[in-house]
C-alpha cells in the first residue's frame, strides 16, 4: 500500500533549481533513506512536502490526500511532519512542553501530557523533561525534535539529520527507535549524513543531486551505483587510481 | 492551596481598601482608575504578552466601547450593561478587521500597523460628527441612580465595578496561559515555522487571540465612560494615554505574567498622579519630565518588570519560612 506518492516536484528559486521533476513512491512502513551531497536539495523537498515550500509544478499524495498548497499545519493534522535540520525547539520552554504542545493536534492537554512523557521515554530524555529546552546540548535538542514531531502521532516522519553530533553508542539507540518505529507502522524518511548508519538501517535509498533524483533503490544498488559514486564522491576515485 | 490564601488574602485586601478612602475623595478616583488600568494591560497582556505581538493601537477598541454603549444610551435609552456587551461585539469585529491584514507582520511593523489604527479611528471618531459629536465629545446623560442603570452616586461602586473586572480578566488571562492555546501561542512566539509544522494553525490562533483581546478592551471602555461621565475622541482613541500606557503597564510590570500588569498599574497610576499633585504648580510639564525619569530608571533597574521584585521577595520569604 503506497503511503506517500510524489509525482514530479519542481521548484525554483530564483536563478537555482532547488527541486527538478522528482517523482517516486514509498509503501507503508518503509524506511527510506535521502542522501545527496551538501546543497542537492534534501531539506528543500522535506520542507517542500511538509507544506512550507510549496512546489512550482508536481503533486504529493499522503494516504491518498493531496497536500501540495496545504498549509503545514494541515499537513501535519493528515499524518506527516518533519524535524528541523537546524534544531527548531521552543527554547524559553521545557523539553516537556515543546512535546507536549505537538500532542495538542489530536488530544487534550492532560492526555498530550501522558503521551509526550511516552515520546520522550522512547527518545531517553525523560530524566531532562523539565530542563528548558534551550538549555540542552546540541544532539539532546535534536533528540527533543525528534520526540516533538513523534508527538504529533504521524504516518509519515521526516527526520533531517537527526543523528548529528551523536557518539557511536547514541547513534545505535536512534536507530534501534527509527526500527521500533517503523514496527509501530509509522513510514520514515531520513536524510543522514552517517553513511554506515544510513546503509545499515534504511530498505531502501534516494540519491538527491542539483534537484534531481539520480538513483532509487537498495543500499546495496545505490553503493554499487556508477553514476551514484561519481556525484557522491566525485571523480578523485580514479584519480587515485 | 498556599497560593490559593495568598490570592484571597489580595483580594480581600483589594475589597476592602476602598472602604477606606473618602467615598466622594480624588484617592477614591485614582483607586479606580488604576483597576481600571490595570485591567486594561491585562487584557493587552493577553495579546502584547501570550502572543508575543506588541499592539500599540488598544485604543481603538476601548474607544469603539466607550462610544457604543454611550450612543446607545444617548439614542435609545439602553442600559451599558447591554451597551457594554454590543461594543465587545464591535471590538471583537474591528479586532478582526485589523488582524487579518497585520497578523504577517512581526515586531515594530506590527507595533506601527496597530498605532496607526488607532490614530485612524480616532480621526474618524472626530469627523464623523452626527453620530459621535466630533471633537466636542460625548457626556453619558445623568439618570437616577441605580446598578440596572450602570449609574450611581458615589466612585465606590465604580471601584468595585473596576476590580471585578480586574478579577474577571486576570482569571481569563490566566486560563489561556495554562490552556492548549496557552502552549500554542507560546509555540507561536517562540518559532512560527516549527509550531506549523507540528499541527498548530498559526493563523487562526492569532485571529482568536487578537479578537479575545479586542472584545475585552472594548467592554473595558464602556467602564470609562461610566466613571468618566464625559470623553472626546482624543482621550479614547488617545495613543499616547490609552494604546502606549497600556503597553507601557504591562511591560514594566511584567509582560506575559498574571501579576505584571497588576504590578505596572499599582506603580504607574499612582506615582503619575503624585507627581501631577505635586509639582502641576511649579514649571509646566515638570511633572512629566520627573515622570518619564522615573519610568526611565525603573526600567534600568528592572528591564524584565517589577514581577522579578516580586519574585526575589517571594523566593526570600519562602527560603525564610522554611529554615
Amino acid at each position: 500500500m503506497t503511503i506517500l506518492d510524489v509525482r514530479g516536484i519542481s521548484r525554483r528559486f530564483g536563478g537555482l533549481q532547488a527541486l527538478s521533476d522528482v517523482t517516486f513512491s514509498v509503501p507503508k512502513g518503509q524506511i527510506v533513506g535521502l542522501i545527496g551531497p551538501n546543497g542537492a536539495g534534501k531539506t528543500t523537498f522535506f520542507s517542500t512536502l511538509v507544506g512550507l515550500i510549496r512546489p512550482d509544478s508536481g503533486s504529493i499524495q499522503l494516504d491518498g490526500t493531496s497536500v501540495v498548497g496545504q498549509k503545514p499545519h494541515k499537513v501535519a493534522a493528515l499524518g506527516m511532519t518533519k524535524t528541523f535540520q537546524n534544531v527548531a525547539l521552543f527554547a524559553e520552554s521545557s523539553v516537556l512542553d515543546n512535546v507536549l504542545t505537538a500532542g495538542l493536534l489530536r488530544h487534550d492537554v492532560e492526555t498530550a501530557r501522558k503521551e509526550a512523557l511516552i515520546c520522550l521515554d522512547r527518545v531517553g530524555l525523560k530524566s531532562v523533561a523539565h530542563k528548558l529546552a534551550g538549555n540542552l546540548s546540541f544532539p539532546e535538542r535534536a533528540r527533543v525534535e525528534l520526540a516533538r514531531a513523534l508527538c504529533t502521532g504521524p504516518k509519515v516522519l521526516l527526520l533531517d539529520e537527526v543523528m548529528a553530533a551523536l557518539n557511536p553508542v547514541e547513534m545505535q539507540e536512534i536507530m534501534n527507535l527509527i526500527r521500533s518505529l517503523r514496527d509501530d507502522g509509522i513510514t520514515l524518511l531520513v536524510v543522514e549524513h552517517h553513511m554506515r548508519a544510513i546503509m545499515t538501517i534504511c530498505d531502501r535509498i534516494l540519491v538527491l543531486n542539483f534537484g534531481r533524483l539520480l538513483a532509487d533503490g537498495t543500499p546495496e544498488q545505490v553503493a554499487n551505483d556508477p553514476v551514484v559514486v561519481e556525484a557522491y564522491l566525485g571523480r578523485s576515485m580514479e584519480a587515485h587510481k | 492551596m498556599k497560593r490559593w490564601i495568598a490570592i484571597l488574602a489580595v483580594i480581600a485586601i483589594a475589597a476592602v481598601l476602598p472602604l477606606l478612602l473618602s467615598p466622594t475623595g480624588y484617592w477614591i478616583r485614582v483607586l479606580t482608575f488604576t483597576l481600571l488600568f490595570a485591567a486594561m494591560a491585562q487584557v493587552w497582556n493577553i495579546i502584547g504578552g501570550l502572543a508575543n505581538q506588541t499592539s500599540l493601537g488598544h485604543a481603538a477598541f476601548f474607544g469603539i466601547g466607550a462610544y457604543t454603549s454611550t450612543i446607545l444610551v444617548l439614542k435609545f435609552g439602553i442600559s451599558p450593561w447591554i451597551g457594554m456587551f454590543a461594543g465587545g461585539f464591535l471590538g471583537g469585529v474591528a479586532a478582526l478587521i485589523i488582524a487579518v491584514p497585520t497578523m504577517r507582520l512581526q515586531g515594530h511593523y506590527f507595533a506601527l500597523a496597530t498605532l496607526a489604527f488607532g490614530e485612524v479611528m480616532r480621526v474618524i471618531a472626530n469627523v464623523w460628527t452626527s453620530l459621535t459629536g466630533g471633537p466636542v465629545g460625548l457626556s453619558v446623560p445623568f439618570v437616577p441612580p441605580s446598578i440596572a442603570a450602570y449609574s450611581f452616586k458615589q466612585l465606590l461602586p465604580h471601584a468595585y465595578i473596576a476590580l471585578i473586572a480586574l478579577i474577571i480578566v486576570t482569571v481569563i488571562f490566566e486560563a489561556i496561559r495554562r490552556s492548549a492555546m496557552g502552549y500554542r501561542l507560546r509555540a507561536i512566539k517562540e518559532n512560527p515555522a516549527a509550531a506549523e509544522v507540528i499541527g498548530i494553525d498559526t493563523t487562526k490562533v492569532k485571529l482568536q487571540t487578537a479578537v479575545i483581546s479586542g472584545v475585552l478592551m472594548a467592554m473595558l471602555g464602556t467602564l470609562y465612560a461610566q466613571v468618566a461621565v464625559f470623553f472626546d475622541p482624543d482621550t479614547v482613541f488617545s495613543a499616547a494615554s490609552i494604546s502606549i500606557r497600556v503597553a507601557l503597564i504591562a511591560i514594566l510590570g511584567g509582560v506575559g505574567t498574571a501579576i505584571g500588569p497588576i504590578l505596572g498599574a499599582l506603580f504607574i497610576i499612582p506615582v503619575e498622579e503624585l507627581m501631577n499633585d505635586l509639582f502641576s504648580s511649579g514649571a509646566a510639564g515638570l511633572s512629566q519630565l520627573i515622570f518619564g525619569v522615573i519610568l526611565i530608571a525603573v526600567i534600568l533597574w528592572r528591564p524584565r518588570g517589577f514581577i522579578t521584585v516580586f519574585d526575589s521577595l517571594m523566593a526570600r520569604f519562602s527560603s525564610k519560612a522554611r529554615s
